[in-house]
């Protein structure tokens, strides 16, 4: 029942989501028009303020004529041609230094998409980024662990049971003192409660009685306790989860998940050497100098990029002075231990996600998702198989193991059986 | 009964008397001087109890856990707009060049982060071939000087640039239009930009003024540019080729580490010392100081400077007889240690290799040079081993020059004086008396890195860049140019000279762009190979040197006459006094100008093996009187310390500890320069000698330096008195000989080339449990580890290139983060050092005389442990053997150090907990404890560079930094090993021999030290270790070391093997006599 429960959860949400679709084919144009702006104008132009072309809000007044506007979109330097007298269209493409609007493939229909899409961009945006929305947070409760429900049920169906024998033990007193009287009653309580004698020393009593059953207990919370003791000290110096607060809100599931944007685009030197980086602000910029705005926070963090690299989104210009963004480092090995990354995302051919986790669906702020012990490397390198296959340095040392793991007859070997559990691996 | 037998301790106790009675009750015999170390009166006062002290402390220590589990906030900031070229964590090289007026290195410097943290040789020199000298290695640490000066001063105050120039061009504007002197005293400057720069500064003074350029050396070659002026008729230093020489006779020239062009020449030598090669060169040197290339000699002759010319004509006349010349006049000598046989079998060497000899000497006497070049001429080296087309425009100081220019300066002719890379009032010889001179100039601008003895007395400094802050150029040689460049932005608000000057002549531009135009219009102009100026100079710029195509060949004519004049001018008979000294260049500490660098304080003299000292070098026959009683310590160790004498010369005397150096020649002691710096900073000051109020390293000697006919005389009369006072010596090396054992196995050439290994590298048998002999590899009280998989490395180190100079040294400390400790440590046997270099003397006594002359063990290891008075000496770096048999791995309680599948004996920091019990187990000596957090402890402070936050950025990134309480050792480079390996891994492939090499390795710049994989057939190494001269150091404890050495070989002329070969089995036929019966 209970997991009928949970799945039944979800019919809502699917059938919700099933709305929603059916709801926005009614705006078909509009979808369209804001897809196609994001296909070929967003990359130079934004509809509320200059980029590399003017801003689009309000383009339509200022053409005269839409047949003109149309076919300057689609092919800007071949209207200035076939118009000389334009004086509009030449001031424009002079006003932008000359830089050349690239001629659009698109048709006249699909213009216009655009076009009544830059007069109303909120219409379609809502609704399809809402619909959007709604099937990653239905997602997100897919992926979430069965058992959590379960245990909560089971939480509360206890509750319940406790709740309802204690009301009938009080009902059932109650009853009794009806019956009884309350002189006879009372005498009775004491008599069923202890007998007549005081708590202590009927718990001491009950424990001469149960010896075995008290060493039991006390062994048992001996363990659990010196269990936690251990357990705690061995958490000194761990930081799983360590998830502190960083200067810009910056969400992993936005970039990674959502965009898809490949760890190393920004990570890059975890391609070349020890440091896996954290990009400097001017890579930031090679997309945010077009995306001004996000869905969350708005300009606020955004905002945050350009006074790190001194840009005016105004002028487009870079005239502040820089000032480096001072993040906090949450994944920090101690100085005696030697880790490099491209050791293992390149020789290794390691995921990021095997030691970090699912960044891509991490929001902000980023979390230590592994524990980063010495036991947790060790384990992987007991564990993982070297990519030998197809690298030449292992060439020899692959024939080499062959021959002498003969009886075992592997062709794979470990990260340890050739050695890469030798203290000077990592410390030195 | 007897159980209730009782004793005394004393006949108090027995008669109980009061005194004794009162005493019995105490614990101490004596009153605890608590008072001493809880002397504060507050403290007795306190009233916090010991409950409540213990108290506090509990809730401190629980306190210090709680906050130590809250995870640290570490923030990382990127960089806001990163430069292409820079990767965190990936270190970039930069080729440049080193240049500090005295010695001449192409080098590639390691960055890390945008930090320099290490320096290379350039190996696409052509000059250096990518050789290295510790001053040049060591230079980075000075980088990072706290006592740097941070811009400009004015009257010894930190002033803005603007008010400095002003100062200066104002003075300038003056003498130009009151027709004043203007003087510039410079060290030698190679640089073909700076000149031009120098040309537009006299440019921009106009005609009125009277301006002169002064070139002085702190330690002086003028004698040889004199010398060849009056036999070629130009002052100027040819292209010496010591690799064409098959003799090389040096006459006191240290060419391996101080003459000319040390590491030039070392390389050039090195390579000649291979006796598998065309030929092994053959070296003699004639000396009074055991000089660091003296002891490299196959054959050294010890000769007072005195009786140098006398020596020097003995030679001429044997080689004139052979040639059917005229001889010269002969000036008598004293024949000790049979020089004269010495003399002839050289001069039979250099004849029967005419046109392949050498001859050179030290002195800075002109005749004698003259002499020397008469040699070279009949043996016609000219044109061979002497390269007279190519001019070294090193070392161009002019001594008559320089005293001129103190008379000048003197007279109060001077209006305005620069001093630019040179510190004569700390070098200048006393009787110059330089700092009154410099009083008398109206304006003096110094460019010092820091107020020295010289900068300090001068109106305004001008602080210029660290080398490796700056733009230039330098040309050392005909043909040969190189270009520094930048490899950190300015740390301080600092100039360069050159920039300075062009400031002060009223150009705009700056020295960067001033030296590009000048390779545009020079040599740019000359080549063909780029037709495009911007990649001719990238690539200038990436490989750091260029070497300029059809060198001219000169024709010279010799000047005969020149010859007999000069030896006309050599006093018949040496001097006849009790004690000669000769002041001379060490190789750590050269002219002093690295002073306070504490890696250079550190290292070792090569051949003394004392830090952070000078001191007087005394044969140690010397230093007993007549009826054998020690006027001196001979034996110094940390209980011991040396006994000091008065020095004095004319009416100035100093006093500094007599040391026992065999082989020095007797009657002589040598003293070296470059210490006593009482301005260069605070690792100065750590020093046990005095000058005025302040403690300084060493005592300076230059002021004694004295002046013969214009050009500086190194050598002096002095009289030595023993003061009886005691002077602490900080020495890492106590045994003298190798007392029979076979450390260092040598033998001669002729042996090497005539006889099978067996003779004279016999493998080590030994017999196992059933009586049965084998050889020591197969006896194994272990199990193997099983090394034929992948990569074993290896280090080879071949005895007979090592020539001892402590490159390899520095080379180390650079890369793995060696703590500096300082005198007092080393003195109680707590050097850091991974890597060291022992030095053994050779003894009149062996095992073999012993036997023959039927002496007792004890008496003839009593007498085996004297070095002779003219003993040969041998060098061995020792460092981490990294034993497949490790004595120290299986006794690690924590097995804090293990063995790698690759061969090496690893050592884990932080699993270590000091039991020391490796060290104890170690045969080799090599493991270090930390006896103290030298990066922290204030003992340290002024010593290590880790210590201060602008001394950190030296250290090396991927290397921990040790800290206190445990074991470290060299780890082969554990981490370039790792990086070379992750490289070829990376870019799929194999490693490549040579891509993976240890710091040392790299440093060394007689290529004696090689590394690689001895797994991989293909490699440097693997042949190596399959040589017949390969083996393992104490083989016979069956420790199976990865580190082997090759025999040293030298080159004399009769069969020798090692003695404890010889020893173990007589009656064979090999004889071996000792050099110095």
């Amino acid at each position: 029942m209970l997991l009928s429960k949970v799945w039944n959860k979800q019919a809502p949400v699917l059938l919700f989501v099933a709305v929603v679709f059916s709801l926005s084919s009614a705006n078909v144009t509009a979808q369209d028009g804001a897809k196609l702006y994001k296909t070929h104008c967003a990359s130079c132009h934004k509809i509320d303020g200059r980029l590399v072309g003017p801003a689009l809000g309000g383009v339509q007044d200022r053409w005269d004529d839409e047949g003109n506007l149309v076919a300057w979109i689609k092919n800007s330097q071949q209207y200035l041609k076939d118009n000389p007298g334009d004086d509009y269209a030449h001031g424009l493409f002079e006003e932008y230094n000359k830089s050349i609007m690239p001629p659009m493939p698109i048709n006249d229909e699909e213009v216009s998409a655009i076009l009544a899409y830059i007069v109303n961009p909120d219409e379609g945006k809502e609704d399809a980024e809402g619909g959007e929305k709604m099937v990653a947070q239905s997602d997100v409760e897919q992926d979430d662990d069965a058992t959590t429900y379960w245990l909560l049920g089971f939480i509360i169906l206890l509750l319940i049971i406790i709740k309802v024998l204690w009301d009938v033990k009080a009902s059932v007193k109650g009853l009794l003192r009806d019956v009884k009287g309350e002189e006879e009653f009372a005498a009775l309580d004491e008599q069923v409660d202890d007998e007549g004698k005081s708590f202590g020393r009927a718990l001491k009593e009950w424990a001469g009685a149960n010896k075995a059953l008290v060493t039991l207990a006390g062994v048992a919370l001996l363990v659990i306790g010196l269990s936690a003791v251990y357990s705690g000290i061995m958490s000194i110096g761990v930081y799983e989860g360590y998830a502190p607060d960083q200067p810009i809100k910056f969400s992993h599931k936005i970039h990674a998940g959502e965009n898809e944007i490949s760890c190393v685009y920004c990570h890059h030197s975890a391609e070349k050497g020890k440091h896996s980086n954290i990009p400097s602000a001017k890579l930031c910029m090679n997309c945010h100098k077009g995306i001004q705005e996000g869905d969350q926070y708005g300009k606020e963090e955004i905002a945050k990029i350009y006074e790190a690299v001194g840009y005016n989104p105004q002028t487009a210009e870079y005239d502040g002075p820089e000032k480096p963004i001072k993040w906090i480092r949450i994944h920090n090995l101690p100085n005696l231990s030697y880790f490099n990354h491209s050791q293992h995302v390149v020789a290794g051919e390691i995921e990021c996600q095997e030691c970090h986790g699912p960044v891509e669906e991490f929001g902000y702020p980023m979390h230590q998702h592994s524990s980063l012990t010495m036991g947790w490397c060790i384990n992987c390198h007991r564990e993982t198989d070297v990519k030998m296959n197809g690298n030449e340095y292992y060439d020899k040392l692959h024939a080499q193991l062959v021959e002498k793991y003969k009886e075992e007859g592997i062709e794979k070997f470990t990260v340890e059986q050739i050695g890469g559990l030798e203290c000077a691996k990592c410390h030195y | 009964m007897s159980n209730s037998r009782k004793y005394w301790n004393s006949l108090e106790q027995y008669n109980e008397t009061p005194e004794f009675k009162a005493r019995a009750n105490k614990e101490f015999a004596e009153e605890l001087p608590v008072e001493d170390f809880l002397g504060k009166e507050e403290l007795s006062e306190s009233s916090t109890t010991r409950r409540d002290f213990l108290k506090y402390v509990g809730f401190s220590v629980a306190a210090a856990t709680v906050a130590a589990c809250e995870a640290p906030v570490i923030k990382s900031i990127p960089y806001v707009v990163k430069p292409e070229e820079l990767t965190p964590g990936v270190a970039n090289y930069y080729a440049s060049t080193f240049f500090d007026g005295n010695d001449y290195a192409p080098i590639l410097v390691k960055t890390r982060e945008g930090r320099p943290i290490h320096i290379e040789g350039n190996k696409l020199s052509k000059l250096s071939k990518g050789g290295l000298h510790p001053r040049v290695n060591a230079s980075v640490l000075s980088l990072y000087d706290m006592n740097r000066l941070g811009g400009p001063t004015v009257n010894g105050e930190m002033k803005s640039w603007k008010n400095a120039d002003q100062k200066v061009v104002d003075a300038l504007n003056e003498a130009r239009l009151q027709g004043g002197t203007v003087r510039v005293l410079s060290s030698t400057k190679i640089s073909p930009s700076g000149q031009k720069a120098m040309e537009k500064f006299t440019e921009s003074l106009g005609d009125k003024v009277d301006f002169k350029t002064v070139t002085y050396d702190a330690v002086s070659h003028s004698g040889i540019r004199n010398a060849n002026k009056q036999t070629f008729g130009k002052a100027m230093i040819p292209e010496y080729r010591f690799d064409r020489a098959k003799v090389i006779v040096s006459f006191g020239a240290d060419f391996l580490t101080n003459w000319i062009s040390p590491i030039e020449y070392a390389k050039q030598y090195g390579e000649k010392r291979n006796p598998k090669g065309a030929w092994m060169n053959k070296h003699y040197q004639f000396e009074a100081n055991y000089s660091l290339s003296g002891s490299n000699a196959d054959i050294r002759g010890a000769v007072k400077p005195s009786e140098q010319g006398a020596v020097l004509i003995a030679l001429y006349n044997e080689l004139a007889s052979k040639a059917g010349k005229a001889k010269l006049k002969s000036a008598g000598f004293d024949d000790d240690n049979q020089i004269s046989r010495k003399i002839k079998e050289a001069a039979s060497d250099l004849w029967s290799a005419k046109g392949h000899g050498l001859v050179i000497s030290g002195s800075n006497d002109t005749d004698i040079q003259v002499l020397i070049n008469g040699i070279n001429q009949m043996l016609s080296s000219y044109g061979s081993t002497i390269n007279t087309g190519a001019e070294v425009y090193l070392k161009q100081g002019d001594d008559t020059g320089f005293v001129n220019l103190v008379s000048e300066m003197k007279s109060g002719k001077v209006d305005v004086l620069f001093v630019d890379g040179v510190n004569p009032v700390y070098s200048a010889p006393g009787a110059l008396d330089f700092e009154s001179a410099l009083q008398k100039v109206k304006l003096s601008v110094s460019f010092a890195d820091r107020l020295d003895e010289t900068a300090s007395l001068c109106d305004i400094n001008a602080t210029p860049n660290h080398y490796l802050e700056s733009w230039n150029d330098f040309h050392p040689k005909t043909g040969v140019y190189s270009l520094t460049q930048p490899t950190i932005r300015p740390l301080f608000n600092t100039r360069q000279s050159e920039e300075s000057f062009l400031r002060w002549s009223g150009e705009k531009v700056n020295y960067y762009d001033f030296i590009r135009s000048n390779w545009e219009t020079g040599l740019f102009a000359e080549q063909t190979q780029y037709s495009h100026f911007d990649s001719f100079w990238n690539s200038l710029v990436h490989d750091g040197v260029y070497h300029a195509k059809n060198q001219k060949t000169n024709e010279i004519t010799f000047n005969e006459e020149a010859v007999s004049k000069a030896a006309a001018q050599i006093p018949a008979k040496g001097k006849n006094v009790k004690w000669e000294a000769e002041f001379y260049p060490e190789t750590s500490m050269g002219t002093g100008s690295q002073a306070n660098n504490p890696w250079l304080q550190e290292l070792p003299h090569p051949v003394t093996r004392i830090t952070w000292d000078n001191y007087v070098a005394m044969n140690p026959q010397d230093m007993v009187d007549e009826a054998g009683n020690e006027i001196y310590r001979i034996n110094i160790a940390q209980e011991y310390p040396a006994k000091t004498a008065k020095v004095t010369i004319g009416d100035a005397s100093f006093e500094l500890p007599v040391i026992p150096l065999p082989g020095q020649r007797k009657g002589t002691v040598s003293i070296a320069l470059g210490y006593g710096r009482t301005k260069a900073g605070q690792v100065v000051e750590q020093g046990d000698q005095t000058s005025g109020d302040q403690k300084t390293v060493g005592v300076n000697v230059f002021p004694y330096v004295g002046l013969n006919g214009g050009t500086m005389e190194y050598t002096a009369e002095v009289s030595i008195e023993p003061t009886g006072n005691e002077y602490p010596i900080g020495t890492p090396q106590i045994h003298d000989t190798m007392m029979g054992r076979k450390i260092v196995n040598e033998t001669s050439l002729k042996t090497y080339k005539n006889n099978p290994k067996k003779k004279w590298n016999p493998d080590i048998e030994l017999a196992d449990a059933y009586g049965k002999t084998k050889p020591i590899e197969e006896l194994d009280l272990w199990d193997a580890h099983g090394l034929g998989i992948g990569h074993h490395w290896g280090m080879n180190i071949d005895l007979s290139a090592c020539i001892g100079c402590g490159a390899c040294v520095v080379g180390c400390h650079s890369e793995n983060n060696v703590p500096v400790v300082g005198k007092d440590e080393i003195r109680r046997g707590r050097i850091m050092a991974w890597l060291r270099i022992d030095r053994y003397f050779s003894s009149d006594m062996t095992k073999v005389k012993g036997q023959q002359d039927g002496l007792g063990k004890i008496d003839m290891y009593a007498k085996m442990e004297v070095p002779s008075a003219y003993p040969e000496t041998v060098f061995q770096p020792v460092m981490c053997q990294h034993c497949n048999h490790a004595p120290c791995e299986t006794v690690c309680p924590v097995a804090a150090t293990t063995h790698s599948n690759e061969g090496m004996n690893q050592m884990t920091y932080n699993r270590c907990i000091g039991t020391r019990y490796c060290a104890n187990n170690c045969p080799y000596k090599v493991r270090r404890f930390n006896w103290f957090n030298y990066m922290a402890d204030s003992k340290f402070t002024d010593v290590n560079p880790s210590q201060s936050d602008l001394g950190k950025m030296v250290l090396n990134p991927d290397v921990t930094v040790r800290a206190r309480g445990v074991m470290e050792k060299c780890s082969f480079c554990v981490q370039r090993i790792q990086d070379g390996k992750l490289n070829a891994k990376k870019e799929n492939r194999p490693v490549i021999d040579g891509e993976v090499t240890t710091a040392c390795a790299s440093a060394c710049p007689t290529n004696a030290i090689s590394f690689g994989d001895m797994n991989d057939e293909k490699t440097v190494i693997a042949e190596k270790v399959k040589d017949d001269r390969t083996y393992n150091l104490l083989a016979e404890v069956g420790t199976k070391p990865s580190v082997h050495y090759h025999t040293k070989v030298r080159n004399v002329n009769e069969e020798r093997v090692s003695d404890m070969i010889q020893a173990t089995r007589p009656g064979e036929n090999i004889k071996s006599e000792s050099e110095e019966a």
